[in-house]
C-alpha cells in the first residue's frame, strides 16, 4: 500500500511536469555542452593562483595606459576592457602577467542565448519563470520518490546497490540510471528552485550597509603598486575591478568586487574608503548558479550534462512503463462466485499479468466461466474448479505489490470444495531468487486441505513465450479445455494485422460439415504449415486461430462448421473474393521437421489440416505415414484420399490410412496406430518424430496408446521422446 | 529577370552604405552611466542619436543581451523594429542597481551642433520605462558635461577619447 502511495505520487508528479521538465531537460544537455565548450581553449594562465593585484596592475597599466575595467569569469580567464598605447579600445582575454591579448570575448551565439531563455523561462517572462520553478520543484519531489521507490525495491539501503530485476528495458533502465542519476539530478532540481525562488523574490535578501572606513585625510599619495589593499588582494578573489572613470580625482575610486565583499578604494593613497560584505543569500545563489550549469568545472558540467539526458530517458522509459503496466485491463464477463476457472495474477509491471490475460481471453472465447483477479484480491469462490496463480518475484525474492497480501487471504478464505491449483512463476534465472515466490505459494498452497496440485510449478524465465507454452500445453493436455500452444500467441510483440482474399471455399452438406477455405495473402507474407492464422470475426479483441496448410503460397484452412460457431460461421459466410483481416501467428514448434528419418502424423478431424501442407513442403521425401481419423466417409474424406494417392504417387507421402467411427466397422485413429505398433515404435526408436494435430481428447489416448507400446516394446517411457522433441503437437 | 533587379538594387546600397562609412569621421567616447541603487533586476539601457524632430537615427549602445525584453524599451523597440539595425557590435551585458557601466559611443562629427541629442532610456522588467531617463545635448560643451538621471540612471558623463 504504501509502495503504491510513492509510486502514484512518482508518476503523478512525472505526468504533470513531463512535458516542461523534457523542455527543461533537451534545454539543459545543449547548455551543459555549451558550458563545457566556452572553457576551450582555456585562456586561464597557470600561475593565476599565484598573482595578486599589485603584481598585476602595474605590469597591465604599461600596456593599457587607460582601463575601464578587469574581469575574472568563473573559468579564471581574465577580460580586460581598456584603450592601449595607440589609443584604440580592447575588449578580450588577456594574460595577466604581461597583458598580451589571448583571445577575443565572444558573446553567447544567438542559438545558445536563446536555448537559455527558453531554459529558464520558456520565452514566457515572468509566467514562465513561475512554470519552470515549479516544474523544478516538482523534479526535486519526483527525485525524492524515486529514491524512496528504490529503496523500497531494494528493501532497504543496504541493498541500494544490489542487483536490480529485469523486466523489460525500460523498466531496467529506469531503475539504473535513476540509481546513478540520483545524485546530480537532486542537485540540479534544488539548486533551480532555489535559483527561481530567488528570481521571484521568494528568499529574504537581507540587506547589508555598505560600510564607510576610517580614511586619514592627510595620507600621502602612493604608487598604485604599493596600495596594501592591492598587496594582499589576490586575483583568483576577485570578480571584477571597475577603475576610476576620471584619473586623479580623489571622488572617483577604484571599486574591488571580490568573491565575498566590495571595497572602494581610494586611487590616490590607497586607503579604502569603504566595504561592503555581500550577503549570506547571495553567496549562495552563486554556489546554486555554479552548482546548477556546472560552469566552474568541467567534470561537473559533464556529469550535470549526462544526469540531463537521462532525464529525457526517464520520461520515455516511465511512460513506457506505465503504458506496460496499465495496457493489459482486467475485463470479467464473470463474477467471482459464478467462475469455475479462478485466475489469480502477482504482476509488478503488467508482464505477468499479460501472459495470464491471453490464457483468461481464451479460456472466455472457449466458452469457460473463467475469473482473473490480483492475488491481493482473493476471496471465496464457491463454483471454482480450476485455481490458476500467475506471479512474478519483485526485489529479493518477495510478493510483487498486488499480491503481498495474499498470504493473510488464503488465511481467512479457506474454500468450501476441493480445487484444483496450478502456479507458474515468472522470473529470470540472473537473479538468485528465481520465481522465488511463485515457489512459495505452491508450497503453500499444497498445505490447503481444499487444494489439489493439478500440475506442478512450472517457472519461466525472462517471458519465454517457448516455456511457457510447455505449461499452456500440459494444462491443456490435462483440462482438455483447448488453448494456443503456438508461442507467437503469448508475444508482447503481435504480428502485423494483414490482408487476406479469399480464393476458393467448399461448401458444407448434409453429410459433411467440414469446409474448406484458401487464402491469399495480399501482400507479400511469410509462413508454414503449422503455422495459425488469428483471424477477429467481429473486429474486436475476440481472436480465434485456425492451424495453416501451405498450399501454392496460398492459405488453407479446414473448419468444421458450428452452427453457433463465431469464428467458423463468420468464415463460413465468406465469399470468393472477400478479403478479411489476420494475423499470422509463427508456430516454430509444430513445422515439419527437417532433419528426420521418418515422420507420424496423426491427426483427428480437422486436425489433418496442417499435414496437407507439410507434405507438399516435404520436398526431401522424408518418409511421411500419415493416420487419419473421422466420423463418416464422405465428399472431403474422398478428397484427402484423392491427394494422398497423388502425394504417394509423387514419393513426398509413404502411407495413408483412414478410420472412420461412424461408418461399418467402426474404428478409431488408436486403432491403426495399435496395428501399426511395431513401425511406430521403431521410427520412434530411430530418432523418428511423431506429429499430433486434432482434439485434445483424441491426444490424450493416443499418448495413452503410444505410452503403453514404448513401455512394452522398449521399455522406455514416453515423456522421454517428449522431452527429446520427438512427440509434437497442436491439439484444441 | 526581377530578382536581378533587386539584386543591383541591393548592390548598390551596399555600396552607397560602405562609401558613407570610409569618408564620415567619427569621434569616440568613453560613457559612464552611473545608476541609482533600486531593487529589482538588472537594468536594459539605449543609448541613441535622436535628431531635431525627436526621432531616432542610430543605435549606440545597447545594454542588455536577451531580446525577448527589447519591447519593455516601447520607443525605441517601434523604431528598432522598422530599422532592423544590427546591433550585436554594440550588444553589452545590462547593469545591476547602483551598479556602472562605462561604454565606449562613436558619433559622427557631422551631427555636431546640429539640435541632435543622445538619449539614454531605461527599463527593468515588471517595472517602469523611462523613455528619457537622460539626455544629452551634442554640442561641443554640452556633450563632456555631466547629466544627471531621472528614473534608474544616477548620472552620466561622457570624455573624448583622444
Amino acid at each position: 500500500m504504501t509502495l503504491s502511495i510513492w509510486r502514484y505520487s512518482h508518476l503523478s508528479l512525472g505526468l504533470i511536469s513531463s512535458v516542461f521538465v523534457l523542455i527543461l531537460a533537451v534545454t539543459g544537455v545543449i547548455l551543459a555542452f555549451d558550458a563545457v565548450e566556452e572553457k576551450v581553449p582555456s585562456y586561464r594562465v597557470e600561475n593565476f593562483n599565484d598573482l595578486n593585484l599589485s603584481q598585476v596592475l602595474p605590469e597591465l597599466r604599461k600596456v593599457y595606459p587607460e582601463i575601464t575595467e578587469l574581469t575574472v569569469d568563473h573559468n579564471q580567464f581574465v577580460s580586460i576592457d581598456a584603450f592601449d598605447q595607440n589609443g584604440e579600445a580592447v575588449k578580450a582575454y588577456i594574460d595577466p602577467n604581461n597583458g598580451e591579448i589571448l583571445g577575443q570575448v565572444k558573446t553567447k551565439s544567438q542559438f545558445i542565448q536563446w536555448t537559455t531563455a527558453l531554459h529558464r523561462s520558456l520565452f514566457l517572462k515572468d509566467t514562465g519563470r513561475i512554470v519552470i520553478g515549479i516544474a523544478s520543484f516538482l523534479l526535486l519531489l519526483i527525485t525524492i520518490s524515486g529514491l524512496v521507490l528504490i529503496i523500497k525495491r531494494q528493501q532497504g539501503i543496504k541493498h541500494f546497490f544490489a542487483k536490480i530485476n529485469r523486466d523489460f528495458f525500460a523498466q531496467y533502465f529506469h531503475v539504473i540510471t535513476g540509481r546513478v542519476f540520483l545524485i546530480p539530478i537532486f542537485i540540479i532540481a534544488l539548486t533551480g528552485t532555489y535559483l527561481f525562488m530567488v528570481r521571484m523574490n521568494l528568499i529574504a535578501n537581507n540587506k547589508v550597509e555598505r560600510v564607510q572606513q576610517k580614511v586619514n585625510v592627510d595620507a600621502a599619495k602612493i604608487k598604485e603598486a604599493a596600495f596594501p589593499i592591492f598587496k594582499i588582494t589576490q586575483l583568483a578573489e576577485v570578480e571584477k575591478i571597475e577603475f576610476p572613470f576620471i584619473a586623479d580625482e580623489p571622488e572617483e575610486f577604484f571599486i574591488l568586487k571580490l568573491r565575498d565583499q566590495e571595497i572602494s578604494v581610494n586611487q590616490i593613497n590607497g586607503q579604502i574608503v569603504a566595504k561592503t560584505k555581500y550577503p549570506y543569500s547571495a553567496l549562495l545563489e552563486k554556489l546554486s548558479l555554479d552548482w546548477h550549469t556546472g560552469r566552474t568545472s568541467v567534470l561537473l558540467a559533464i556529469i550535470l550534462g549526462l544526469a540531463s539526458l537521462n532525464i529525457v530517458f526517464f520520461i520515455y522509459t516511465g511512460f513506457v512503463i506505465t503504458y506496460k503496466r496499465t495496457r493489459t485491463k482486467i475485463k470479467n464477463k464473470f463474477k467471482a462466485d459464478q467462475a469455475e476457472i479462478v485466475i489469480l495474477v502477482g504482476s509488478e509491471n503488467g508482464s505477468t499479468l499479460f501472459f495470464a490475460n491471453q490464457i483468461h481471453q481464451q479460456l472466455l472465447a472457449d466458452g469457460k466461466s473463467s475469473f482473473i483477479a490480483q492475488l491481493n484480491q482473493y476471496n471465496v469462490y464457491p463454483n471454482a474448479k480450476q485455481l490458476l496463480i500467475f506471479t512474478s518475484t519483485y526485489g529479493l525474492g518477495t510478493a510483487p505489490t498486488n499480491a503481498n497480501q495474499f498470504q493473510n487471504l488464503l488465511q481467512k478464505f479457506p474454500q468450501q470444495q476441493q480445487i484444483e491449483f496450478s502456479v507458474i512463476g515468472f522470473g529470470s534465472k540472473a537473479y538468485p531468487d528465481y520465481c522465488a515466490f511463485a515457489i512459495q505459494l505452491d508450497e503453500l498452497l499444497n498445505k490447503q486441505t481444499w487444494t489439489k496440485q493439478f500440475l506442478p510449478i512450472h517457472t519461466v524465465n525472462d517471458k519465454d513465450t517457448e516455456e511457457f507454452t510447455q505449461w499452456v500445453k500440459h494444462w491443456s493436455e490435462k483440462s482438455l479445455i483447448t488453448l494456443a500452444t503456438a508461442p507467437a500467441v503469448y508475444n508482447e510483440k503481435i504480428p502485423d494485422l494483414k490482408k487476406f482474399k479469399v480464393i476458393a471455399k467448399t461448401l458444407v452438406s448434409d453429410d459433411n460439415s467440414t469446409f474448406k477455405i484458401i487464402l491469399q495473402p495480399v501482400a507479400k507474407l511469410k509462413f508454414k504449415s503449422g503455422d495459425l492464422l488469428a483471424i477477429y470475426p467481429a473486429e474486436d479483441h475476440r481472436e480465434r486461430f485456425y492451424s495453416i496448410a501451405q498450399v501454392n503460397g496460398k492459405i488453407q484452412l479446414i473448419v468444421k462448421l458450428y452452427t453457433t460457431g463465431f469464428g467458423s460461421s463468420f468464415l463460413y459466410q465468406l465469399e470468393q473474393g472477400n478479403t478479411l483481416s489476420g494475423r499470422v501467428m509463427l508456430n516454430p514448434n509444430f513445422h515439419l521437421p527437417k532433419k528426420v528419418k521418418a515422420i507420424v502424423m496423426i491427426a483427428n478431424g480437422t486436425g489433418i489440416a496442417p499435414f496437407l501442407g507439410m507434405i507438399l513442403e516435404n520436398k526431401k521425401q522424408i518418409p511421411i505415414h500419415l493416420y487419419t481419423g473421422f466420423r463418416y466417409r464422405n465428399v472431403l474424406t474422398q478428397s484427402y484420399q484423392d491427394f494422398a494417392s497423388a502425394e504417394i504417387n509423387l514419393g513426398r507421402l509413404n502411407s495413408f490410412d483412414i478410420a472412420y467411427s461412424r461408418e461399418e466397422n467402426s474404428q478409431y485413429v488408436m486403432d491403426l496406430i495399435k496395428k501399426d505398433a511395431t513401425k511406430i515404435v521403431n521410427i520412434l526408436a530411430n530418432g523418428g518424430v511423431i506429429m499430433i494435430c486434432g482434439s485434445l481428447a483424441m491426444q490424450q489416448d493416443v499418448e495413452q496408446v503410444l505410452e503403453t507400446l514404448t513401455m512394452s516394446m522398449n521399455n522406455i517411457p514416453l515423456s522421454l521422446y517428449k522431452d527429446q522433441k520427438q512427440l509434437l503437437s497442436d491439439c484444441y | 529577370m526581377k530578382l536581378n533587379i533587386k539584386f543591383i538594387i541591393l548592390l548598390f546600397v551596399v555600396l552607397g552604405f560602405s562609401k558613407a562609412d570610409v569618408y564620415a569621421q567619427t569621434s569616440k567616447y568613453k560613457c559612464l552611466i552611473q545608476m541609482v541603487s533600486y531593487e529589482g533586476e538588472a537594468a536594459y539601457v539605449v543609448v541613441s542619436l535622436v535628431n531635431k524632430a525627436g526621432a531616432y537615427e542610430k543605435t549606440l549602445a545597447v545594454l542588455g543581451p536577451d531580446k525577448q525584453w527589447y519591447n519593455t524599451l516601447k520607443d525605441w523597440y517601434k523604431y528598432q523594429t522598422k530599422a532592423k539595425e544590427k546591433l550585436s557590435a554594440v550588444t553589452g551585458a545590462s547593469i545591476g542597481g547602483g551598479d556602472r557601466a562605462i561604454k565606449i559611443l562613436e558619433i559622427d562629427n557631422a551631427k555636431m551642433n546640429k539640435g541632435y541629442t543622445l538619449r539614454f532610456e531605461t527599463a527593468v522588467e515588471e517595472q517602469k520605462y523611462h523613455i528619457t531617463d537622460v539626455e544629452i545635448p551634442l554640442t561641443t560643451v554640452g556633450i563632456t558635461e555631466m547629466a544627471k538621471g531621472k528614473g534608474y540612471i544616477k548620472m552620466v558623463k561622457l570624455n573624448k577619447v583622444q
